[in-house]
């Protein structure tokens, strides 16, 4: 059961993560974000960089070397359908 | 002297129809389930949706295997014989072992990890389509995947067992597979299904894939 529950917690705390930078103008630094989504440093970084290669988000940089993060198509399109692929595990019990 | 066929064109016909639905309602849930796959590479949604790559797959061969074998004098070459009707059969169990093997996985994964479940598949598939290419009938194949389906339920009822309730989903997977099996009594020596009965059976096994997609359409919009 609570391997269930992480893996639930899993797609949860990326659309949460998610939701924050969406939230946030479409643009967050990273400390902010890892200050909202109450995470540990550990925990964010892995979350981070998973995000970073499936490409459901992307760094930015401005004119003043500040980095930022963004949502890429794919990130909105996760939040979209978010509801619909919790329905779907649930539905067939995955 | 006119050449001597055994085909029955109505037995073709229905065979036809049959894989045709079968085959595009498994690749349209194979497809459909892409995007929320793609999105997050959930293991539960790749196995899921792999399993029905693999029995669009295996339904195709299985066509195959019926339409050699309704072919009959056809190929009154013996070698020419053998390879056409063996070679589809041998296809045929590979990839429905490794579509019952991924049903079975994605029910049971967040239970039991299993570590390079993928190769253990294909060795099991290969194994048993193995066992169809040198024993050269499809006996061997039918008893094989009825002792995957016993393992399935097994494994299907540990699981259940702690929601204390049979879900309508057991039942759909349940009936799944045994119609599978069903489908392959009809490639056996001995056809003891009246053609009549198998076409029922045939209809109410395309109605459990209908339920299927359409309860994937309703997410996959």
């Amino acid at each position: 059961m609570d391997k269930i529950k992480r893996k639930r917690d899993r797609l949860e705390m990326i659309f949460d993560i998610l939701n924050i930078i969406r939230n946030h103008h479409n643009s967050i630094k990273p400390t902010p974000l890892l200050r909202h989504s109450n995470l540990s440093s550990q925990s964010f970084s892995e979350y981070f960089n998973e995000l970073l290669e499936k490409g459901l988000i992307k760094e930015i940089t401005d004119e003043n070397e500040r980095k930022f993060l963004t949502l890429t198509d794919k990130g909105f399109r996760y939040l979209d359908k978010y509801k619909l692929i919790l329905g779907f595990i649930e539905e067939f019990e995955l | 002297m006119s050449p001597y066929h055994l085909i029955d064109p109505t037995r073709l016909l229905v065979e036809l129809s049959y894989t045709l639905i079968v085959v595009f309602i498994c690749f349209s849930i194979y497809y459909k389930t892409r995007e929320i796959y793609d999105l997050t590479k959930y293991e539960g949604i790749k196995y899921f949706r792999i399993t029905f790559l693999f029995f669009g797959l295996a339904f195709l061969f299985r066509f195959l295997s019926v339409f050699v074998m309704l072919m009959g004098m056809t190929f009154d070459i013996d070698i020419s014989r053998y390879i056409f009707r063996i070679f589809p059969l041998v296809f045929n169990g590979y990839f429905s072992t490794m579509g019952i093997l991924s049903l079975t996985y994605s029910m049971i994964w967040k239970e039991l990890q299993i570590k390079h479940v993928l190769i253990l598949s294909n060795a099991v598939a290969i194994i048993i389509s193995g066992i169809t290419f040198f024993s050269r009938s499809s006996d061997l194949l039918i008893e094989a995947q009825a002792v995957l389906l016993i393992f399935t339920i097994i494994m299907a009822i540990y699981i259940y067992s702690r929601s204390r309730k049979i879900s309508q989903l057991f039942i759909l997977y349940f009936l799944f597979f045994l119609f599978w099996i069903v489908n392959l009594l009809a490639l056996g020596p001995r056809r003891f299904i009246p053609f009549e009965i198998h076409t029922i059976l045939e209809i109410i096994s395309i109605a459990v894939i209908g339920i299927i997609y359409q309860k994937v359409s309703r997410w996959t919009k």
